[in-house]
């Protein structure tokens, strides 16, 4: 089956799905497991297409639709790195879908309907903008997953700071789109057509001949896709979004919408910016911009006591590490391509991590908020026995997120780090972006140290209401938690498919995934015959398999009486919430230092001039005085009609007599 | 064939109306919208027929004007620039019918309607569909004139329909200001008579250079004036004193219309609209398009907001239309779009406002909160048409703004990139604000004024459905029509 024949019938079984859902939305549990079958049916469409293209290699691209007024076609066209991408999107969309199932049932005042049907066609736009290949289509697939996502956010129609975000996210991200839409119509004006491959020669003859201009364009299309992808400061839409969303929906939006900005950085930086152009400058701009939002993101993160914001600024930094690892790439290609390639694998590789433990983690802060209405982690604690799974899925993502061996986040971590002060051997800077990088990864350490430590660990809790979330939200994490340890195991996998996606955007010739990624069981990758990020997983994890066997057999052996009692404080005892240690309290000093890193500026509106509202009220001072006017002046010409025959006889000889006159005076 | 229908279109909703005044209340509705259906079926179907030619026929000519070159001086006309009026005049003429069915009545908490108005209404609404598609076929400038100062008496009568002081003294400032433009379209064509011999759009061609620029400049005094641009930009807001249906039509395809539409027939007719009336026209729109945006932030009154939007948007209209004189093609097609987009985005959010005041008897964007709830259609129906309207794609406003932004950036020099800029900017501040009163109005929690909300009779909701399917469609309708265009 044709790869244009499976997208359409995902598209089709989205939208259907999407009216089914609408009009079953009043039994809410329906609607969710309607909606589910209708993602999980799209998504094997979808896995078809991207299992098809990553053995075979790119179709055949295939025109829906022409514009021959605006010189646009829709032309469709899956290839790896779209592939890449679909599988990401599709697969967190699909697991959030089974995570709402239940999880929306707890909105008791805001109807369903505005939640299924529209996840839906937000996946179906999700779909339609990774496999389109003209930018006007593109667009308006963009726009449209951004207006879902805008009606997903906002899902709680009474809270003011939901819309007050929601807002925020829609008005940013839409700024950013008419960015996109004035680089697309300068490139337009050169080439007459919105496909990539015109809009690629575009931009390379623009290049040559109006340098400035052509670097213009780039960095509208910089910050048009940077702005989805909360690179800071245009991603401070991200911190306030996330939160209020259905947490569902935050995995959705860390997990395959902001990659998508990710996908948009990677189509113009390796497909369309000429290699031997500027793109080494541009890889300079998007690693200092990468390290800024980690930077900047990551102690504000460790700062926050909201669960869910601290992700979504640990989005923030994360999503700067994988601009760093696209910086680092995109410098280095022109020279260094085996390390470019070794760089741009390690940001895709962390693109997928970062899906599968930030969505992991959003869901494990949704089943928490579903069985006690917080998200405030200084109210929260000792959650683990009750809820398990949710604990340690929970825990397994922060583990991830922080770097700790053989999980997912280490390898991709160190793939990006390896190659950046690799690269800064013969560019400092790099080496120092390294640096702040390696330093950043102790912060995401500690900030989810605390979220593990303040939610679930600790004296159990006493609130009644916790036990473990029903299993459509239970599995969705275990899966994706497990993702994070197989992807970590066995990374080469991951990489092969992200070498294949790369290797089919960026415009030169990659070396061959076998010298980049090394043996069946390790990463070995040489450059130039030189072992560079060696990683050797399976031996770490069997290591510490052994070591915490070991651990366990000293413990029990060593019979080691455990003794609970209660805590006793003056002469009282105290329940566990009055003796835990809350989330505030932990990195005080660290927090100190780095306060007031992320600044609030609040916006405001300009007062509009009194002055200038006056003079535009042209009714006030031109209008009605000179109909005022016209009135007084029929009113004075109506005194002459004063009834009286005699005035009306003098009228006639003064006329009379100015004619004659004028008569005489003219001849 | 292609002529009886076209005559039809014009003379059907115009014995429609004289039918329906002398019916019985009961028959007035019914008839009403059969005739509107009938026309609007007309209507498409003769663009359908004349696609992809322009279809013109003579019918007749005034023995006493000698003058006139030998050609007919009545006819008809249907080109592509027409049938994106014809075809919005029809079927927005259409919906309007139907939602008045409903909403014009005694059970409008805004206003309410006793059956013996009905009679009248319906007499003006049938007539001014009649005169409005008279405009979109007429064939030369005299015709034109004849049915554009029709659709101004038409706009008089409805604006002030209610016969309270405020709608006498709005329908009054309507007439006067629109009229008084109609005086220089009288002198322009005119001038153009006495100087070609001929009421053809055509002979604005064979014009000396010095009477060009004096005819175009009466025909844009004209234009601005129907057309609500600054400095005339002050009656349609207080216009907003008709019924709810009448200024969805007004805004969305009739009077206002009437005034871009000549503007374009104008320029495109031997596109020789000089230089420096292209370069007014142009400045003027851009003026407008600021102005009416720096008017949205104090409106509370929501059909006042969507007035002041209205202006805007015939400025990006006359924007395009001038774009076009000065030479860019991509422009004046995404101004003619813009047209039918605009029609079916402003009709949308014009009937929203019509449903909340329906069922809250208010339409202060203060007193209403948190609507959604009670009136999730009215609410969905409200957003389509603010992202509609604002050039979210995909809907309608989209395709022709982004045509528009083309089309200035085919401008050389400086001035394409600084037009583009500012077009976005303003595209983005009305997109927010819009937005904002969307979230104001059908989010939060529920306001006193909101508790009697509900969603509309079924005319009202059929009417708010097919017109957000309008939004959607009407892009791919218009962009066929508007590839035609050209030199």
């Amino acid at each position: 089956m044709s790869h244009v024949f499976l997208l359409g019938l995902a598209g089709a079984l989205l939208l259907g799905g999407a009216i089914v859902s609408l009009a079953l939305a009043r039994h809410r549990i329906l609607s969710g497991w309607l909606a589910f079958g209708a993602a999980t049916a799209a998504g094997v469409a979808v896995f078809a297409v991207v299992v098809d293209t990553f053995r075979a290699g790119a179709g055949q691209e295939t025109v829906l639709l022409r514009l021959p007024v605006l010189g646009a076609a829709w032309t469709v066209l899956v290839d790896p790195l779209s592939a890449f991408f679909l599988a990401i999107a599709a697969a967190i969309c699909v697991l959030s879908a089974l995570f709402s199932v239940h999880y929306m049932a707890h909105f008791e005042r805001d109807s369903v309907a505005r939640f299924y049907p529209v996840l839906l066609v937000f996946l179906a736009s999700v779909v339609g903008v990774l496999v389109t290949t003209d930018f006007l289509f593109f667009l308006v697939f963009w726009e449209l997953m951004t207006l879902t996502s805008f009606f997903l956010v906002t899902f709680e129609s009474e809270s003011r700071t939901t819309q007050r975000a929601g807002r925020k996210y829609f008005i940013v991200t839409h700024a950013a789109t008419l960015g996109l839409i004035a680089g697309a119509l300068v490139l337009w004006q050169t080439s007459g057509s919105f496909h990539f491959g015109a809009m690629r020669d575009a931009l390379a003859t623009l290049l040559g001949t109006r340098p400035l201009v052509g670097n213009l364009v780039i960095l509208l299309f910089l910050l048009g896709f940077a702005t989805k992808a909360g690179v800071l400061p245009m991603g401070d839409w991200l911190p306030d979004a996330h939160p209020v969303a259905p947490s569902g929906m935050s995995a959705v939006l860390s997990g395959a919408l902001v990659k998508i900005g990710i996908y948009g950085l990677l189509r113009v930086f390796c497909g369309f910016v000429p290699v031997a152009g500027p793109v080494a400058g541009w890889g300079i701009v998007l690693a200092l911009a990468g390290t800024g939002s980690l930077f900047v993101a990551m102690p504000t993160a460790l700062a926050q006591t909201d669960s869910k914001r601290l992700m979504a600024f640990s989005t923030v930094g994360q999503i700067g590490y994988i601009c760093l690892g696209l910086g680092v790439g995109l410098y280095c290609l022109p020279d260094r391509p085996a390390l470019a390639a070794l760089a741009l694998m390690g940001a895709l590789f962390h693109t997928a991590n970062h899906a599968c433990f930030k969505a992991c983690l959003f869901l494990g802060a949704g089943a928490v908020l579903y069985r006690t209405g917080e998200r405030n982690m200084d109210k929260l604690g000792g959650l683990g026995g009750a809820m398990p799974v949710t604990a340690s899925s929970s825990m397994l993502a922060s583990l991830s997120i922080a770097g700790v061996p053989p999980l997912n986040g280490f390898a991709s971590k160190w793939l990006i780090l390896a190659t950046c002060l690799l690269a800064g051997m013969t560019a400092p800077l790099f080496l120092v972006l390294g640096i702040v990088g390696l330093f950043i990864s102790l912060v995401t350490l500690a900030s989810f140290l605390k979220v593990v430590g303040a939610v679930f660990l600790g004296q159990p809790s006493e609130d009644p209401r916790v036990r473990e979330v029903p299993w459509t939200m239970a599995a969705p994490q275990a899966v994706l938690a497990a993702l994070c340890v197989l992807l970590g195991v066995f990374p080469q996998v991951p990489l092969r498919l992200a070498h294949a996606a790369l290797a089919s955007a960026v415009q030169i010739d990659l070396p061959s995934s076998q010298a980049l990624i090394g043996g069946p069981w390790t990463l070995a990758p040489s450059i130039g015959g030189l072992s560079v990020a060696f990683w050797a997983p399976l031996t770490i994890a069997a290591a510490l398999v052994v070591l915490s066997a070991l651990a366990y057999g000293l413990q029990r052996s060593a019979a080691a009486r455990v003794r609970r009692v209660d805590v006793w404080t003056c002469g009282e005892p105290h329940g566990p919430s009055a003796v835990r240690y809350p989330a505030t309290s932990l990195f005080v000093p660290f927090k100190d230092a780095f306060h007031g890193i992320y600044p609030a500026v609040p916006a405001r509106a300009p007062a509009f001039p009194p002055a200038l509202r006056k003079a535009l009220d042209l009714d006030r001072w031109l209008f009605m005085p000179a109909a005022r006017a016209v009135d007084r002046a029929a009113h004075g010409v109506g005194l002459t009609h004063a009834g009286i025959p005699q005035l009306y006889l003098l009228w006639i000889v003064v006329a009379a007599a100015v004619v004659v006159a004028i008569v005489l005076l003219a001849s | 064939m292609l002529t009886a229908v076209l005559v039809l279109t014009v003379v059907l909703p115009a014995v429609g109306a004289l039918a329906v005044s002398g019916l019985r209340p009961r028959a007035v509705r019914a008839t009403a919208v059969l005739v509107a259906t009938a026309t609007a079926i007309l209507g498409v179907w003769t663009v359908t027929l004349a696609y992809p030619a322009a279809h013109r026929v003579a019918l007749g000519g005034l023995p006493w004007l000698s003058g006139a070159a030998g050609q007919g001086v009545f006819g008809l006309l249907l080109d592509p620039l027409g049938s994106v009026l014809l075809l919005i005049v029809v079927v927005i003429g259409l919906l309007t019918v139907l939602y008045s069915t409903a909403s014009v009545g005694e059970a409008n908490r805004d206003h309410p309607v006793g059956p013996e108005d009905q009679r009248r209404y319906y007499f003006w609404l049938l007539a001014f569909v009649a005169s409005m598609a008279g405009v979109a076929i007429a064939p030369n400038f005299l015709q034109l004139l004849v049915f554009w100062e029709l659709t101004t008496l038409c706009s008089w009568a409805l604006i002030s329909f209610y016969r309270n002081d405020q709608s006498l003294r709005a329908g009054m400032k309507a007439l006067v200001m629109t009229h008084a433009g109609g005086v220089f379209f009288l002198v322009a064509v005119f001038v153009l008579f006495v100087r070609t011999g001929s009421f053809e759009f055509s002979a604005l061609a064979s014009l000396s250079e010095g009477a060009r620029v004096w005819v175009f400049a009466f025909l844009m005094l004209a234009s601005w004036a129907k057309a609500a641009q600054v400095p005339f930009h002050t009656w349609l807001p207080d216009a907003m004193a008709a019924p709810t249906p009448i200024s969805a039509y007004l805004h969305a395809a009739a009077m206002v219309k009437a005034g871009v539409y000549l503007m374009a027939r104008s320029v495109s007719a031997g596109w020789a609209m000089p230089p420096e009336v292209a370069y007014v026209c142009g400045a003027l729109a851009l003026v407008t398009i600021l102005v009416a945006l720096s008017f949205y932030f104090v409106q509370d009154d929501l059909k006042r907001l969507l007035a002041y939007s209205t202006i805007a948007h015939l400025g990006y209209v006359l924007l395009g239309v001038a774009l076009g004189g000065l030479g860019s093609m991509e422009g004046f097609r995404g101004g003619v779009l813009h047209i039918i987009c605009h029609g079916a985005s402003k009709a949308l959010l014009f009937f929203c406002a019509g449903a909340v005041a329906y069922a809250t008897g208010t339409r202060s964007i203060a007193a209403l909160r948190g609507l959604g709830r009670r009136m999730p259609l009215t609410a969905t129906a409200f957003f389509v048409g603010v992202l509609a309207v604002t050039g979210i794609p995909p809907f309608a406003c989209f395709w022709s703004k982004f045509m528009l932004f083309a089309g200035a950036l085919q401008f050389g020099g400086a001035i394409g990139p600084i037009l583009l800029v500012v077009l976005l900017g303003e595209t983005l501040v009305a997109f927010s604000w819009m937005l904002y009163v969307g979230q104001q109005v059908f989010f939060g929690a529920p306001s006193p004024a909101a508790a009697a909300g509900a969603d509309p009779p079924l005319a009202m909701r059929a009417t708010l459905v097919l017109l957000m399917a309008a939004t959607l469609v009407a892009p791919a309708a218009g962009l066929p029509l508007v590839g035609l265009i050209g030199r």
